[in-house]
C-alpha cells in the first residue's frame, strides 16, 4: 500500500470515530418527570435520565407552542428545572431535553391506573412527550380545589394500586390540583430502589401533572437525615425553605409551609426534626401560623396526635414517644394558632375526630363534655357537618384524621381496637382521602380500595 | 463470646420493641431468618441493632452491636451507631471514644463529626465541639436550623453566637428561628439599631405586619426611645386595619389591637 493510502486511511477512521462520538448519547427518561414547588409563578420540574444530558425543558401555552426553553447548567442523570415568571392558575405545556426518548409508562398505569382527569389524552410517556400542569391560583383567591391524601402508600402492592385506582375513577375528569404524602411513601427502607417501585412507577400520571408535596415518615426515614438535610426523601423531592411558597421561611425541606388558593399547608417533620417545645420546629411552626391570611390552616405530619389502629398512641414506647411530643407540644399551638384539619398517617387505618380541642393527654383523661366542640350534624344525604367562625379563633375545635392505609389495612384476622373516644368513625379499611376546598367549605371524603365513600364531613366558615 | 455474652445476647436478640408495628416484626423476621442462615454476618447484627434503636429498644441494640463488633470491629457505620447509641443513653465518655474510631474510619462523615461535637460540648470541650461543627457543616449542602441554633448556644459571649449565625444566613436564607435567636442576642447586646434592622425586614417580608410592628415598639422602649415607640404601636394598629375583616375580628387580632392601644397610650 503506498504510504499516503494509510494517510487517507488513517483520516478516514479518525472522521468516522469522531463521528461516532459526538452522535447524542440516546438517553431514557427512567423516573418522572415530576412537579415540585409549585407558586402561582413558579414550578420546579425533575426527571432522572439513565445517562447524563443537559437539563433542559420547553414549554409554553399549547402543545403545539412551547416557545420557551429553560436549560440548568452542567449535565447530569437527576435533572431540576425551575420555570419562573409563569402566569398563575394557568395551563402550561411542556417537555424535557432537546429531543427526550422516554420511557413506557409503568406496567398497569395505562389501564387501570390511568388517571383521567389528570392527564390529557395526549400527554404521556410511550405516546407523546409533551405533558402539562396548571400552575397554582393567586395565594389568598378562593377558587375549588382538590387535594388528594395518602398515608403511608408505599407497599408497591395490589392494595396500593386498588386505592389509585378508585381515586383516579371516582375523581375521573375532575382534575386534582395538588396532591400530599403523608410519609412512609415507599416500604421498606425508604431506598431509591423503593421509592421508584413505590412512587415514581406507580403514580407516573400524577407526579407529571399534580405538583406533589410530602413529609417524612418513619420508613422514609430509614434512608434520610433531617438534620444534615440528605438522604434518599430528601434528593427525591424539592420543597421551598426560604417561604418562596407562602410560608415563613423554615431553613429546610423537612418541615416548610405553602399556599394554595385561600389554603394555608403546613407540613411538619414528626420524624426526624427535634420536637421539644423550644425547638426549631417551634418556634418556625408559631412564626408560620401567626403570619399566615388564608382561610384554612391545613396541618399534615406522619405520626398522628391519636389513633388506635396499628399503632395506639397511649403507648408512651409506640414509634418511641413521637406520637406523645406531636400531641402534647405541637397541638396545643396548631389549636391556638386556628389549625382546622390535621392529617397523619402511620397507623394503616382510617380515623377521624369530632371538631375537638384541648385533648393532649391519653385517651383516658379525653372529655367529651369539654373536649368535643361539636359533634357534627348528619346531613339527609350522609354528610357530617360542623361549623366553626370565619374569624380565625384559637381553640374553636379543629378535625384530627388518621389515613393511613393508602398502602395497607391492618390486620383483619386480628384487627386494631380502633376504639380512641376522640374519633367520630374508625375503619379498619385501606383507602385515601380527596380533600375539596370551596371558598368557606371544606369537606374531606374517605375512598376506600372498593371505591365506597365511607365517611364524609364538611366544615363550614361562617 | 463469653457464656455470659451469649446469655445476654440470646435474651435480648429475641426481644422485640413495646407496642412494635407489624413492619417491624416484619423486619425482625428477615433479619432474624437471614442471620439463622448466616450466623456470622456481622451487617445483619449491625442492621438489627439500628432497628432496635430506632425504637429506642437500647438494650437490644447494644447486644446486637456487641456482636457485630465481636464478628468485624471494623464494619462501616458500626461505630458511628454505637456512639450514637452510647449518646442517646447518657453514656458521653464512651460515646466520644467510639465517634473518635468512626470519624477515624470515615474523617468526612457529617453525622460522626456532628455526633462528637454533641458530646464533646456535654463533656464540656466547648472549643473543640465547635470545631467539629464548623468542619461538619462544611460537608454539608444544607445544615439544618437545628445545628446552626446548636452551635450558637455553645457560645458564652452573645457577640460570638451571632457571628456564628452570619453563615447561617447566608446559606439558608432569612430563616425564621435563626433570625429570632438573632433578634434576641441583638437586644442583649443592646445593638438596638442592628435589631431594628432585622425587625424591618421581618415586617417587609411578612402578610402580618403588625406583629413585627409591635415587636419593633418593644425594642425601641428597651432602647428608651419612646416617642418612636409609640409610633410603632402605632403603625402596628394601622396594619391590622388594613387586613381583611374576618381577620380584624378575629379574638386574637382584638387582643393585640387592645394591647397596641394601652401600649401606644401608656408608653412614655
Amino acid at each position: 500500500m503506498p504510504p499516503y493510502h494509510h494517510l487517507r486511511y488513517i483520516v478516514a477512521v479518525t472522521i468516522a470515530l469522531c463521528a461516532i462520538f459526538s452522535l447524542p448519547a440516546a438517553t431514557t427518561v427512567i423516573r418522572g418527570p415530576y412537579l415540585q414547588s409549585a407558586t402561582p409563578t413558579s414550578m420546579v420540574v425533575r426527571w432522572r435520565t439513565d445517562n447524563t444530558e443537559p437539563s433542559i425543558v420547553r414549554y409554553g401555552l399549547t402543545r403545539t407552542e412551547l416557545t420557551t426553553t429553560v436549560k440548568a447548567e452542567g449535565i447530569t442523570t437527576e435533572h431540576f428545572v425551575h420555570l419562573s415568571n409563569l402566569k398563575p392558575n394557568t395551563r402550561y405545556y411542556y417537555t424535557m431535553g432537546a429531543e427526550p426518548v422516554a420511557k413506557p409508562a409503568a406496567a398497569g398505569t395505562k389501564k387501570a391506573g390511568a388517571a383521567p382527569a389528570a392527564a390529557e389524552a395526549e400527554d404521556g410517556p410511550g405516546k407523546a412527550p409533551t405533558s402539562s400542569f396548571v400552575t397554582p391560583p393567586e395565594s389568598g383567591s378562593s377558587q375549588p380545589t382538590r387535594v388528594w391524601v395518602l398515608g403511608d402508600p408505599g407497599t408497591k402492592g395490589d392494595t396500593q394500586r386498588a386505592v389509585r385506582d378508585q381515586y383516579y375513577k371516582f375523581t375521573d375528569k375532575r382534575a386534582t390540583d395538588l396532591w400530599l404524602l403523608l410519609g412512609d411513601n415507599a416500604y421498606p427502607d425508604g431506598t431509591d430502589t423503593d421509592y421508584q417501585k413505590a412512587i415514581f412507577e406507580m403514580y407516573p400520571e400524577t407526579l407529571r401533572t399534580v405538583p406533589v408535596w410530602s413529609c417524612l415518615g418513619n420508613h422514609d426515614g430509614k434512608s434520610a437525615n433531617s438534620i444534615t438535610q440528605s438522604g434518599v426523601y430528601y434528593n427525591a423531592f424539592t420543597f421551598p425553605t426560604r417561604g418562596e411558597a407562602g410560608g415563613v421561611a423554615s431553613g429546610t425541606e423537612a418541615y416548610y409551609s405553602f399556599d394554595y388558593a385561600n389554603t394555608h399547608f403546613i407540613a411538619l417533620d414528626s420524624h426526624d426534626s427535634d420536637r421539644s417545645l423550644d425547638g426549631a420546629m417551634m418556634t418556625w411552626l408559631k412564626a408560620d401560623l401567626a403570619a399566615t391570611k388564608r382561610d384554612w390552616i391545613v396541618a399534615f405530619f406522619h405520626h398522628p396526635t391519636y389513633t388506635k389502629g396499628t399503632h395506639d398512641s397511649d403507648k408512651d414506647s409506640d414509634s418511641a414517644g413521637r406520637m406523645n411530643d406531636m400531641r402534647q407540644n405541637f397541638l396545643p399551638v396548631l389549636e391556638a394558632g386556628g389549625v382546622d384539619l390535621i392529617l397523619t398517617g402511620h397507623s394503616h387505618v382510617y380515623e377521624r375526630s369530632f371538631l375537638l380541642d384541648g385533648h393532649y393527654g391519653k385517651s383516658t383523661t379525653f372529655n367529651a363534655a369539654t373536649m368535643v366542640k361539636q359533634k357534627g350534624e348528619v346531613r339527609a344525604d350522609g354528610v357530617v357537618v360542623y361549623r366553626k367562625p370565619r374569624a380565625r379563633t384559637a381553640h374553636f375545635g379543629d378535625i384530627n384524621v388518621v389515613t393511613g392505609s393508602a398502602g395497607h389495612a391492618g390486620s383483619k384476622t386480628k384487627p386494631p381496637a380502633l376504639n380512641h373516644p376522640a374519633f367520630y368513625i374508625s375503619l379498619n379499611e385501606a383507602g385515601s382521602s380527596v380533600l375539596d376546598i370551596d371558598g368557606l367549605h371544606l369537606t374531606l371524603t374517605f375512598l376506600n380500595d372498593k371505591g365506597e365513600q365511607r365517611d364524609r364531613f364538611t366544615i363550614i366558615k361562617e | 463470646m463469653s457464656r455470659r455474652t451469649n446469655l445476654f445476647v440470646l435474651a435480648l436478640l429475641s426481644a422485640t420493641p413495646a407496642g412494635a408495628h407489624p413492619e417491624i416484626q416484619d423486619a425482625l423476621e428477615r433479619l432474624t431468618t437471614a442471620l439463622a442462615a448466616t450466623p456470622n454476618e456481622a451487617s445483619l447484627y449491625l442492621e438489627r441493632g439500628e432497628l432496635y434503636a430506632r425504637h429506642d429498644d437500647w438494650p437490644a441494640a447494644e447486644a446486637n452491636y456487641l456482636r457485630a463488633a465481636e464478628l468485624a470491629p471494623r464494619l462501616p457505620r458500626l461505630a458511628l451507631a454505637r456512639g450514637s447509641l452510647a449518646l442517646a443513653r447518657g453514656q458521653v465518655s464512651a460515646a466520644r471514644v467510639l465517634l473518635d474510631y468512626a470519624i477515624a474510619l470515615a474523617p468526612s462523615d457529617p453525622t460522626a463529626l456532628i455526633l462528637r461535637a454533641r458530646a464533646l460540648a456535654r463533656l464540656g470541650l466547648t472549643p473543640d465541639a465547635l470545631t467539629d461543627y464548623t468542619q461538619a457543616f462544611a460537608l454539608l449542602a444544607t445544615p439544618s436550623p437545628e445545628l446552626y441554633l446548636e452551635r450558637a448556644a455553645l457560645f458564652a459571649s452573645p457577640a460570638d453566637a451571632l457571628r456564628s449565625l452570619a453563615d447561617a444566613f447566608v446559606r439558608l436564607g432569612p430563616v425564621i428561628s435563626l433570625q429570632l435567636r438573632a433578634l434576641d442576642l441583638e437586644v442583649a447586646l443592646r445593638r438596638f439599631d442592628d435589631a431594628l434592622t432585622r425587625v424591618d425586614l421581618l415586617t417587609s417580608a411578612s402578610e402580618r405586619r403588625e406583629l413585627w410592628l409591635k415587636r419593633r415598639g418593644d425594642i425601641l422602649v428597651s432602647a428608651g426611645r419612646h416617642a418612636e415607640a409609640r409610633a410603632a404601636y402605632v403603625e402596628a394598629q394601622t396594619a391590622i386595619a388594613a387586613l381583611p375583616a374576618w381577620l380584624v375580628t378575629s379574638p386574637d387580632t382584638v387582643r393585640l389591637s387592645i394591647e397596641l392601644t394601652r401600649l401606644a397610650t401608656t408608653t412614655p
